[in-house]
């Protein structure tokens, strides 16, 4: 029996055990005016099926990890392996061979020492797996049991599952905190690994990226980070934030204070499905139309002999576009947060539609709408897809639009996904990008978040 | 009483020619305002079209294929199989050993001359194994059998639209007109598209396998992300202590909500793959790492679903004896599904087009067959779409759109389903 199907056993039971204890419980009810019970039989099944299953399956899952380093120890301590290779590697590599030919997932040995462990494999797993297996049963029928006999009126199921459903909310909610954790120390751990080989000014101030050229001794002089920075603000903070500001606000203002309200109704939905395209779809649009397009514009009728089809203005504007929802939206909530007075009073006045949202609603609302536009560079700069597609890989520090930059994000997914192994330099270095990117991402969704909380204050 | 303060002043003389042009101009301007805005509107729009015409229209093209007839001598082939031979258990084995491969190659050059080989796909033979492995009969007789055309046919039969003409192209197109004359060639529907998975041949390749990853990825995902999500919104939102500790909680949520999605890779990365070892490119790594990115946003909707379920239903369930968990089993969690639920759809949605994190986790591997289970290597629709944009082969265009087509189908119908829950189950107190 293997460890899945034990596990849909004790599921099983389980289900058999509410059944039975909520069972005996409905026999409880009293008949003369006694006390009534003080739960609910559901109340008792459950009690019945929490113990009958956690303590079992928590073994079940403690014993599924120790087995396989325990059959090892088996199988190295059996006759057939004395004639094992000293040498680490190979020995592994047999062992493996040996487990895979043992549970049949490879049907012929390519290693004669490998089928030679083939029984010991059997052997042991066949020891430990039966021991697995009655000491997990044990467990369940011996808690199913201990609960069981617990089932009187006077007991307090309610109570107890009530606790352990109060525990498992709160550890729910603490895996936001691991999360958070896990994304700082997996971040924090390769990046003081790579500064070890790396100096810290060099990445943050070298104005040098060439990844691809370095080796395992000299690697000083390919990381500097300078044009990855340059390359990303190009891109989402000004490219990006130059088409998705005047029109992401110039959108938001007309729909909430000119259109009529069915026009609305059917409007902001509309730009609302622009946020929900994959990005992906945006780099393929960005890559296949839009940077060709550019690019001839940029020849032919510029001049601008040094364009490239993997221009920056290209996944600039794409992106932009795929921006324009994001502050749209803020812009609306912050214009809908200005009190109505102020607009009121300024209309009476004999100010026209224009002018009010001009002189006094936008001032009014521009902490809000500022807030929405960091909100929306910090999604910019984080953005992946779009710039992996579109944006280049040469580390060009360069102001003009109309050649390739790279961007951090791109650089990230260009280190990690070759095949090379995880302690190189260069897979460092990524986790280094990553943890620059986190933290600035953090920055600014800080700043924003507490600009609009004050704007928000302010009006009520 | 404040007069003697403030001079006695002429009233505004608004018929003056001055005080007319003013607000004229004042008029103009507000007009010229509001159709700025009316443009900024209409041109977000307008890419929206822009973009969703151009994937329509490339991608159409990628659902249909163009067919070869190859008449096939089975009985005259070097193919020597009896159908007898074929009932036994040992089927497969002789269907690979035999030399289909060899048999297309020929029968085209024998049914369209030298060049023949160049109208059919490189996996056409395929087609010839499956018809015998359905009807071994066919070893004894000559069959016209449809093979899959090659891509420079695929391109002749769409005519002169393409967008660089070459002499090979327009002799394609002259040669494909005979083809159609003769009734040779037929267009259709491509099953080999909707059926199969990737390939590094045009004419073979299928999303099956990619929609195959992303169905297993995202069960792994809800299976995670919806449980834990909502149980944290309803601890948060209802039962945690005002102290250090929930609000620590809180703000990791919101910022968790906040972080790149490529980061989530970087953790899934140096989490998953390098500490606990599991298999590299497979369903359940993805399914975790996405299962994270979409915690969060579930654990918000859920709170605002919650919040909107008004505190006198609690106080009435507490006031007749309800425990606090019966209130939230009987009560709130009922009354708040449809929201949890609709916001558990749009962060659904946004994990099934994300590819950022998928690439960094080794999921952009070739996998040539759909994946059977949670562990095997597999791919999903957005990250075979970025695969596919990569390939240099120009018949792949009109795939990676056709990819585009269904994934965003897939995006809709998901939407689709979340805007209905609200309408239908949505209740204001």
């Amino acid at each position: 029996m293997s460890l899945f199907s034990l596990f849909f056993l004790i599921l099983g039971l389980a289900a058999i055990g509410w059944i039975t204890a909520r069972m005996r419980a409905m026999r409880m009810r009293p008949a003369a005016p006694a006390p009534r019970p003080h739960s609910l039989p559901g109340y008792h099944g459950w009690y019945v099926a929490l113990w009958l299953a956690i303590p079992a399956l928590a073994f079940l899952v403690l014993w599924s990890i120790l087995m396989p380093g325990l059959v090892e120890q088996w199988v190295l301590a059996s006759p057939a392996a004395q004639a094992l290779p000293a040498a680490d590697i190979q020995r592994t590599a047999i062992l493996s061979e040996a487990h895979a030919l043992a549970d049949g997932s490879l049907s012929a040995a390519f290693n004669e020492e490998a089928r030679a462990l083939v029984p010991a494999f059997q052997e042991a797993n066949s020891f430990y797996g039966t021991i697995g297996i009655v000491a997990t049963l044990l467990l369940a029928f011996a808690g199913g049991g201990f609960a069981f006999l617990r089932v009187r009126p006077d007991f307090r199921a309610r109570n107890r599952v009530e606790k352990l459903v109060m525990w498992v909310l709160l550890l729910a909610s603490l895996i936001a905190i691991l999360t958070t954790v896990g994304i700082v120390a997996s971040l924090l751990f390769e990046t003081i690994v790579f500064f070890d080989r790396i100096s810290i000014t060099e990445f943050l101030f070298g104005t040098h990226w060439n990844p691809q050229s370095a080796t395992a001794g000299g690697d000083e002089g390919s990381f500097g980070a300078i044009p990855l920075f340059w390359g990303t603000i190009l891109i989402g903070a000004i490219i990006a934030m130059i088409v998705a500001i005047p029109l992401g606000l110039m959108s938001a203002v007309y729909l909430t204070q000119y259109a009529r309200p069915r026009v609305r109704s059917i409007m902001k939905p509309v730009l609302e499905i622009l946020a929900g395209v994959p990005t992906v779809v945006y780099g393929y649009f960005a890559a296949l139309t839009v940077a060709p397009a550019v690019r001839d514009f940029a020849v032919n009728i510029l001049g601008v002999s040094s364009a490239s089809s993997e221009s920056a203005i290209a996944a600039g504007v794409v992106m932009g576009v795929m921006i324009i929802p994001f502050v749209s939206s803020m812009a609306d909530d912050s214009l809908a947060a200005v009190p109505g007075a102020m607009r009121d009073g300024s209309l009476a006045m004999g100010a026209t539609s224009s002018e009010t949202i001009k002189r006094v609603l936008i001032p009014a609302a521009l902490p809000g709408i500022v807030g929405g536009v960091l909100l929306a560079v910090s999604r910019a700069i984080g953005e992946t897809m779009i710039v992996v597609m579109a944006a280049g890989l040469a580390a060009n520090l360069t102001a003009n639009p109309f050649e390739s930059v790279t961007t951090v994000t791109v650089q990230i997914v260009q280190l990690l996904t070759g095949d090379q192994e995880f302690n190189s330099s260069k897979t460092l270095a990524a986790f280094a990008l990553g943890l620059v990117l986190f933290i600035v991402t953090l920055l600014l969704n800080i700043i924003a978040l507490s600009v609009v909380k004050r704007f928000r204050e302010a009006y009520e | 009483m404040n007069a003697a303060q403030f001079p006695a002043r002429e009233p505004t003389d608004w018929t003056t020619d001055a005080m007319q042009r003013r607000i004229r101009a004042r008029y103009r301007a507000e007009k010229r305002f509001r159709i700025y805005g009316l443009f900024a509107v209409l041109l977000s729009a307008g890419f929206l079209a822009f973009l969703l015409i151009t994937m329509l229209s490339s991608g159409a093209r990628g659902f249909t294929q163009t067919e070869i007839a190859l008449p096939v001598d089975f009985a005259a082939s070097d193919i020597f199989l009896e159908p007898a031979q074929l009932e036994g258990g040992d089927r497969d084995q002789l269907l690979a050993g035999a030399d289909f491969q060899g048999l297309a190659e020929q029968t085209a050059i024998d049914a369209y001359g030298e060049d023949g080989t160049m109208l059919i796909s490189n996996g056409a033979w395929l087609r010839l194994r499956e018809a015998v492995a359905d009807d071994p009969e066919l070893l004894r007789r000559e069959e016209r059998i449809w093979v899959q055309a090659s891509t420079e046919v695929d391109f002749a039969a769409r005519g002169a639209d393409g967008l660089h003409m070459t002499d090979e192209r327009r002799a394609m197109i002259d040669r494909y007109a005979q083809l159609e004359a003769d009734g040779n060639v037929r267009r259709g529907l491509s099953w080999t598209f909707l059926s199969s998975a990737d390939s590094s041949d045009p004419t073979l390749v299928g999303i099956w396998g990619a929609f195959k990853g992303s169905l297993l990825t995202m069960i792994v995902t809800i299976a995670l992300a919806f449980p834990v999500g909502v149980l944290a919104a309803v601890y948060l939102e209802e039962y945690a202590p005002k102290n250090r500790w929930t609000d620590l909680i809180e703000v990791s949520i919101n910022n968790l909500a906040a972080v790149p999605s490529i980061i989530f890779g970087l953790l899934g990365l140096a989490v998953f793959i390098n500490t606990f070892h599991l298999p590299r490119s497979a369903a359940i790594v993805g399914g975790l790492t996405l299962a994270l990115m979409t915690m969060p946003v579930i654990v918000i909707a859920g709170r605002n679903a919650i919040k909107t379920v008004p505190p006198s239903i609690r106080d009435a369930a507490l006031g007749v004896g309800a425990s606090p968990v019966q209130v939230l089993t009987h009560h709130v969690l009922p009354l708040s599904l449809p929201g949890i639920l609709t916001g558990t759809i749009i962060g659904m949605s946004r994990a099934l087009g994300e590819t950022a994190p998928l690439l960094l986790i080794g999921m952009r591997a070739f996998v040539p067959s759909p994946p059977s289970g949670f562990t095997d290597a597999a791919t999903v629709l957005p990250v075979q779409i970025f695969l596919w944009s990569d390939e240099l082969d120009p018949g792949f265009v009109e795939k990676t759109s056709a990819a585009i087509i269904v994934l965003l189908v897939f995006l809709l119908a998901m939407n689709g389903i979340a805007i209905w829950l609200r309408n239908k189950y949505e209740q204001r107190w």
